[in-house]
């Protein structure tokens, strides 16, 4: 059976999963409404390629269907498969991690843009500062980055970063501003004076 | 190929189901029974440690040279300071494991899981449920031994200048007294021996002493004071009311 897009289109996330469960091929339906999404920040918490990113992606969602009967209506969807992939994501940069530290990956420009605020900025200053970002990102503690990149580069509320994460919005709300704190200082060490405030 | 469709494919292909509902619904429930069984064994811990410290004689605190929690930590059997502790952290762990257990900080976690322990906890102990358990204990598990039977055995040293039994035979000035192991001992008394109010010297009266052992079956009392706790004391002056 096949679901067009608009029908998927036309159902929220609860119906998707509502009518996957008792009709597999609805399940498409989320998975091509956050695969983009999803692939972002996969790439940009594991600094993998996007067929890697891609493999990923199948199997937390091979996890997500798995589980899906576990999905807490009270929780946002979009918070749930978060969970889901983050962890998914985790278990995978851990074992990167230990077996192939020396790896290069191509990443792409917009991997890690950083606000609209900069979007007068000339290109080549804004490419700079990607990769300066890109670069203090990747000196962080992974709890320090993925909290960064859930906040600003996700947009995510606290609640919602709480959902993720499993951890307190209060806890969410220090995390952040130490992960703040310790991007400034790299950064500051690394460039002087690049991500002072106008 | 499209990626969904791969997904789908492979759904089909390896009969994947999603585990059913009540796998979801039998953890929730297990975990959710192993925080109540944690505070609910919690709290009757709790309370056993409040009959303790209800039955521990601090006027002893001038006669001996132990701090107040010494004296409550001398009676109270560690089974219960042990068993609150595990049933709490397993009432927190299985909080925090519950389904929306992570949007609590550990310490709200902490603080709710021992308020509750410790209100049930007194509710129990007033309720009288404390001595019920601890003298069940006390009954059946031979390896326990009891608050009752520490407090008769700190109670047991006339040579260090404690007694206590039952009264036997009373007449002015002097007593029999029979100790905990039916010994029979001759107790005197004057006008500077302080008794307690509520102690009326008669036959059936338990009673506990301080005072000096004078030969192997005489003591003379400076102190005389019931037996129980505040609790026992009020049933017998309840007791006395009635008859």
């Amino acid at each position: 059976m096949y679901v067009s897009k608009e029908e998927c289109r036309e159902l929220s996330d609860a119906e998707a999963v509502e009518k996957a469960l008792l009709q597999v091929d609805y399940f498409a339906c989320l998975y091509n409404k956050y695969e983009v999404l999803l692939i972002r920040y996969i790439r940009r918490i594991a600094l993998v390629s996007s067929e890697e990113a891609e493999d990923i992606l199948q199997d937390a969602f091979i996890k997500i269907w798995s589980n899906l009967n576990e999905f807490d209506q009270h929780l946002k969807f979009s918070s749930w498969i978060y969970r889901i992939v983050h962890n998914e994501t985790l278990s995978v940069w851990r074992k990167k991690k230990s077996y192939g530290k020396d790896r290069q990956v191509q990443l792409d420009d917009n991997l890690f843009e950083i606000g609209a605020e900069d979007s007068d900025a000339d290109g080549t200053m804004r490419e700079q500062k990607h990769l300066l970002a890109h670069d203090v990102l990747e000196q962080l503690p992974i709890k320090y980055k993925t909290v960064l990149v859930l906040k600003f580069l996700e947009g995510m509320h606290y609640d919602e970063i709480s959902d993720v994460l499993k951890i307190p919005e209060g806890t969410v709300a220090t995390r952040i501003n130490r992960a703040k704190k310790a991007f400034e200082k790299i950064a500051a060490d690394q460039q002087p004076g690049f991500f002072e405030k106008e | 190929m499209d990626k969904s469709k791969e997904i789908i494919d492979k759904i089909k292909r390896d009969h994947i189901q999603p585990r059913p509902r009540w796998h979801f619904l039998l953890k929730d429930t297990l975990i959710w029974l192993a925080c109540g069984i944690g505070i609910f064994i919690g709290a009757a811990a709790f309370s056993v440690i409040l009959f303790a410290i209800q039955q521990t004689d601090f006027e002893l605190t001038t006669h001996l040279s132990h701090s107040r929690f010494e004296l409550v930590l001398g009676l109270l059997p560690f089974i219960w300071i042990i068993a609150l502790i595990v049933f709490l952290l397993i009432a927190i762990f299985s909080l925090q494991k519950s389904r929306s257990g992570y949007k609590f900080s550990w310490l709200r976690l902490v603080g709710f899981s021992a308020l509750l322990s410790i209100l049930l906890g007194t509710l129990f102990f007033i309720g009288g449920g404390a001595q019920w358990l601890e003298s069940t204990f006390a009954a059946n598990v031979s390896v326990y031994e009891g608050i009752q039977e520490k407090k008769q055995k700190m109670w047991m040293s006339p040579e260090a200048g404690l007694l206590s039994g039952m009264v036997e035979e009373a007449n002015p000035g002097q007593f029999v007294l029979v100790d905990f192991e039916q010994k029979k001992w001759t107790v005197a008394y004057d006008s500077s021996t302080f008794i307690a109010p509520v102690v009326v010297l008669e036959a059936g009266e338990q009673v506990k002493m301080v005072g000096k052992q004078t030969d192997n079956s005489h003591f003379t009392a400076e102190e005389i004071r019931p037996w129980g706790g505040r609790a026992n004391r009020q049933k017998m002056q309840d007791r006395r009311g009635k008859n």
